[in-house]
């Protein structure tokens, strides 16, 4: 069926994602940099480009294991607080997603849901932080009543990709709270929080992938 | 009695730098002297690229573990998140129970943990050591606050003191408060502020609510008492914006208007006389009293304020384009919901039991009785602002309109949203006036549905009559008088008996047919929003109902209805008028009103985006159910069925294949109409081409103003230019009219049809259909029969010529009085 996504789907997913972030590399590093310790970019695209190598070592034949060695890769090669935040989100993933080789949409968006549980367990982040969860739990509600009202995949994935861009846009008002940026107070407000900025490129690799 | 060193707590060592924690160790192995701790390092990517692993620190708890287990300490940021992670990656849950993940300041707290491990202490007092590493360090240098924070309102503690003169015309008030306070944030500095002239304070400057509660007025002298690393720059900073006046304009600083007001302007017809009334935020309804844990309902108080937040960037987005004082009062809404003290109050009473809505309310009713009990009446007034957020998080909270009324009488409110205006309560508001708004505002279009007399864009002033004086509204002339002397309210009285005496004649006759004066039978129908609508329609006599808002069935729930549920509302609606035609609209809702069951993305401009029949086209499987009732209905009853928001025939071919579709093998029912509302202006000059595709057109107005004027209804900014009488929407009405003669009729749906300057213009342009609110049918047929089809015809065709709405108001006005203003216009015409 279509709106099933395969291994082989996913791992095309994480492969454009890397690839959306090192064309993306320098200027998410210029966003982190305007409020953080500026690494964001180039640590993302080491993390993601580290488990691009692990997937064409290993070829992993479901869902979990191909996000849990995506998680795995991350958490150890990309060094920032991105690391452990984007790790947790694809390890909760993989284990929602269970010993399978094709996902609904549904599942998906379950999958995504855990992840965004993950992020929240790990950073404690509240909506209005200024963090990726800002972008993310948008991108999780519009996937997941998408996928709940039969949109098909091509739309849900656009729906799920402006929810995300939507949430990255509001960040730029916010007040950062956590993280460096936090250390700003009102000197963060006006720039884009960088991690939620990935967050939209990963809902947009999924359209590129396609998934 | 020595231990080996498996008997010894382990030390891991995670940092962003391997040198550094290579160096770390160094320093810590000097306190030992040879003697064996196991300390491993987690650090830094490789020997140079900084950075944290998770991975790696799970391996190395592992390689130090033992039975009496593992402290970990860490430098900052993803080592923290990255430590989390690596005990969640443990697989041994025995392990993980053993790891302490400590606190301490990474270089102090490794010495410290060192020693105290190679003495043989256990993971939890090693863990305290660490913890309290800084101590020697803080006692040396003196600096008690990083032990414990200082006592918060103790003013001998003062490292740097100044004093400012308030300069404002109005004081220390919200708005330059606000600004004040922002200027605090981000500054390593306990500040407080004193006002030495009336002994209020010392209150902390990082506060919103409580730096108002100074009470400082013009000429007050205000004390700033400063601490911490930054307190200089605190106070340097303080003292320059005090200069500056609060970067608050010096001219009339006073009463920065919202928007460019030109008002009061008439919104609904009417007159009202009663006390004064604010809204206040309503008590949360009892089946909400049942909280979950505190942090449920903490995290319901965090998610309703970024909602409100968002909320409020939006406005402040919309004022800063009329100028940066506008959005002003905006920060200052914004800054209370992150207001330290507001927020610590609202915990306490979470932890105390009380659910969100309560535990917000009490926070906030403790601000705005501080403020409303200041001695300054503008002061007081911003209690306003208070009781706006509060209203706001608690509609967030709840997702119910917050607002009530305190008692009977006239409502006095900044603005009111669609919800609110749709829930007030007719028998207790006796009138309404908005400080900003316009007459075409969803709020004013349900107060004259509901026959509410209303004045709106009426000026922050009136925000600040005292609840309870008594006030006179016109509804139809915009006037109103606060506190009015005995003269003035006895001419009220009469003007509201006249307007009642009229009323009951119009009722009186309105069963009948509407002809002109000169016989030509104008069809007065009626705009209903469910089977109580059509209940009212028929007792005020409308011909038919001219549109149902069918989306009254699809709004404020999480499924859409079923076919049957369908049928038997729509059957509701044509039984409470019996025998008349009823013209149901399908469902018309964009991205400004998302159902729960239909996503749609956020538009940045919904009412310009996948709306009406485009949005239907999309789902036809909610368009097709949707016609099937219809089409059900209509083999029982006389029906019409329209389209909204068409813009081209492709549409129109595509929804009626749906239609042909739902109505299955019998076919189309006889006596079904279709028809399509014209309201995008190029469906209007395109109209021709409809024409094979339909049996009626339905005009409205509403949309069609303001896509052609491109002024949003709802915006008061714009509010004078969005007038149907403008005679570029009147000659698009022309046009469609002209297209239509001989072969379809022409009704007109929108505000204008109930708007008497406009009735007499749209019949002479070839309109033979209005339909209103049923509360205004007695009325139009009233005004219809005083009318003459040849003379409408002549006076819109002077009023196509003309500059402007106000112009063609103008006209109107004088030739409905006998003024004579359109002889002139035709003499100069002729003339010329």
């Amino acid at each position: 069926m279509d709106d099933m996504v395969s291994t082989a789907g996913l791992n095309q997913w994480i492969r454009a994602f890397a690839e959306l972030v090192a064309e993306n590399k320098d200027s998410l590093t210029d966003l982190d940099a305007a409020i953080g310790d500026g690494d964001h970019g180039a640590n993302m695209h080491r993390g993601l480009q580290a488990a691009v190598a692990a997937l064409d070592d290993t070829k992993p034949a479901t869902a979990s294991t191909l996000l849990n060695k995506v998680g795995m890769t991350v958490v150890s090669t990309v060094g920032g607080a991105s690391g452990p935040l984007f790790g947790t989100m694809f390890l909760r993933m993989g284990a929602a997603l269970g010993d399978t080789a094709e996902v609904s949409l549904t599942q998906l968006a379950t999958a995504l849901r855990a992840g965004l549980g993950g992020v929240v367990a790990r950073g404690k982040a509240e909506p209005g932080d200024k963090t990726m969860y800002d972008a993310l739990a948008p991108a999780v509600d519009a996937l997941e009543s998408a996928a709940s009202t039969g949109v098909d995949k091509a739309d849900a994935l656009k729906l799920a990709l402006a929810a995300a861009e939507n949430g990255r846009d509001a960040t730029t008002p916010m007040l950062a709270r956590k993280g460096r940026a936090s250390y700003l107070g009102e000197r963060s407000v006006g720039h884009q929080d960088p991690g939620a900025t990935t967050v939209a490129l990963l809902m947009a690799a999924a359209i590129r992938a396609p998934l | 009695m020595s231990a080996g060193p498996g008997a010894l707590v382990g030390l891991v060592i995670v940092s962003h730098s391997r040198a550094l924690a290579r160096a770390a160790v160094a320093l810590a192995s000097e306190m030992l002297h040879d003697r064996p701790v196991r300390i491993a390092i987690a650090a830094g990517l490789d020997e140079v690229t900084l950075g944290t692993d998770a991975v790696r620190i799970k391996e190395a708890i592992e390689e130090v573990d033992g039975p009496e287990g593992v402290v970990v300490l860490m430098d900052l940021g993803s080592a923290v998140l990255s430590a989390e992670l690596a005990l969640d990656l443990l697989e041994d849950p025995e392990v993980r129970d053993r790891v302490i993940l400590s606190a301490a300041p990474l270089v102090e707290g490794l010495v410290v943990a060192a020693v105290a491990a190679v003495g043989g202490a256990g993971r939890k007092e090693v863990a305290a050591e660490a913890h309290s590493a800084l101590m020697g360090k803080a006692a040396h240098l003196n600096a008690p606050e990083v032990m414990s924070p200082p006592p918060r309102h103790a003013d001998e503690q003062a490292d740097v003191v100044a004093v400012f003169t308030v300069a404002n015309r109005h004081g220390l008030h919200a708005r330059p408060a606000a600004r004040l306070v922002s200027e605090m944030r981000g500054l390593d500095a306990q500040v407080r502020l004193r006002n030495m002239t009336t002994g209020a304070g010392p209150v902390p400057a990082g506060s919103l609510s409580r730096v108002a509660t100074l009470g400082a007025l013009h000429g007050h002298q205000v004390q700033i008492l400063a601490s911490g690393r930054q307190a200089p720059e605190a106070v340097d900073h303080l003292l320059a914006l005090a200069g500056r006046h609060f970067d608050e304009p010096r001219e009339d600083a006073a009463t920065p208007a919202l928007l460019r007001q030109a008002g009061p302007l008439p919104a609904s017809p009417g007159i009202g006389i009663g006390p004064v009334r604010m809204l206040t935020v309503a008590p949360p309804p009892a089946h909400l009293v049942a909280p979950e844990s505190p942090a449920a309902e903490w995290r319901r108080v965090v998610e309703a304020i970024a909602e409100v937040r968002r909320e409020i960037e939006r406005l402040r987005a919309v004022a800063r384009e009329v100028g940066p004082q506008e959005a002003r009062i905006f920060d200052a809404h914004l800054m209370l919901l992150g207001d330290e003290e507001v927020l610590a109050d609202v915990k306490a009473r979470l932890n105390s039991g009380a659910g969100a809505v309560t535990a917000w309310m009490g926070a906030l009713g403790v601000v705005e009785k501080q403020w409303s009990e200041l001695p300054d009446p503008y002061l007081r007034a911003r209690a306003e602002d208070v009781r706006a957020v509060g209203a706001q998080m608690v509609t967030a909270l709840t997702g119910a309109a917050a607002l009530t009324l305190t008692g009977p009488g006239i409502l006095v409110a900044k603005e009111l949203t669609p919800g609110q205006a749709a829930e007030l309560d007719r028998d207790a508001v006796q009138g309404i006036v908005l400080a900003y708004g316009s007459p075409s505002s969803h709020a004013a279009i349900l107060a004259r549905s509901r026959g509410i007399p209303a004045v709106v864009a009426a000026g922050t002033g009136v925000l600040g009559f005292a609840e309870g004086t008594i006030i006179v509204i016109d509804g139809a002339t915009g006037e109103l008088v606060i506190d009015p002397p005995a003269a003035t309210l006895t001419l009220f009285r009469e003007r509201a008996t006249q307007l009642a005496a009229q009323e009951t004649r119009h009722r009186a006759a309105a069963c009948e047919p509407a002809c002109t004066a000169d016989g030509t039978h104008v069809e007065v129908a009626a705009n209903l929003g469910s089977p109580a609508d059509a209940r009212a329609a028929a007792a005020n006599g409308a011909d038919s109902a001219g549109l149902v808002r069918t989306e009254f069935l699809f709004l404020n729930r999480d499924q859409g209805p079923d076919p049957k549920e369908q049928v038997a509302e729509y059957l509701a609606i044509a039984e409470a008028m019996p025998g008349r035609r009823i013209t149901l609209r399908t469902l018309d809702v964009g991205g400004d009103k998302p159902l729960p069951y239909l996503p749609m993305p956020v538009e940045v401009n919904p009412f310009l985006g996948h709306r009406g029949i485009r949005l239907s086209l999309e789902r036809r499987d909610l368009l097709r159910e949707q016609l099937a009732a219809i089409c059900d209905v209509a083999r029982q009853v006389p029906i019409s069925v329209m389209f909204p928001m068409v813009s081209t025939v492709a549409e129109v071919r595509a929804a009626r294949a749906v239609l042909e579709e739902a109505a299955g093998p019998a076919g189309l029912p006889d006596g079904l109409r279709v028809g399509m509302m014209v309201e995008v202006p190029a469906a209007a000059l395109k109209i021709e081409t409809f024409l094979p595709y339909l049996d009626f057109i339905s005009i409205g107005t509403n949309d069609l103003t303001q896509y052609t004027l491109a002024a949003e209804r709802g915006n008061a900014a714009v509010a004078a230019l969005s007038d149907p009488l403008d005679p570029g929407v009147l000659s698009l009405i022309r046009h469609v009219c002209r297209a239509a003669a001989g072969r379809v009729p022409v009704a007109v749906c929108g505000e204008a049809a109930a708007d008497e300057a406009a009735i007499p213009v749209l019949l002479g342009l070839g309109v033979r259909e209005l339909s209103v609110s049923p509360h205004y049918v007695p009325s139009v047929k009233a005004w219809v029969r005083d009318l003459d089809v040849d003379r409408c015809a002549t006076l819109a065709e002077v009023a196509l010529g003309l500059d402007d709405a106000a112009a063609v108001r103008r006209l109107v006005a004088s030739t409905l009085t006998g003024d004579d203003e359109l002889s002139r216009h035709l003499g100069s015409a002729a003339t010329a």
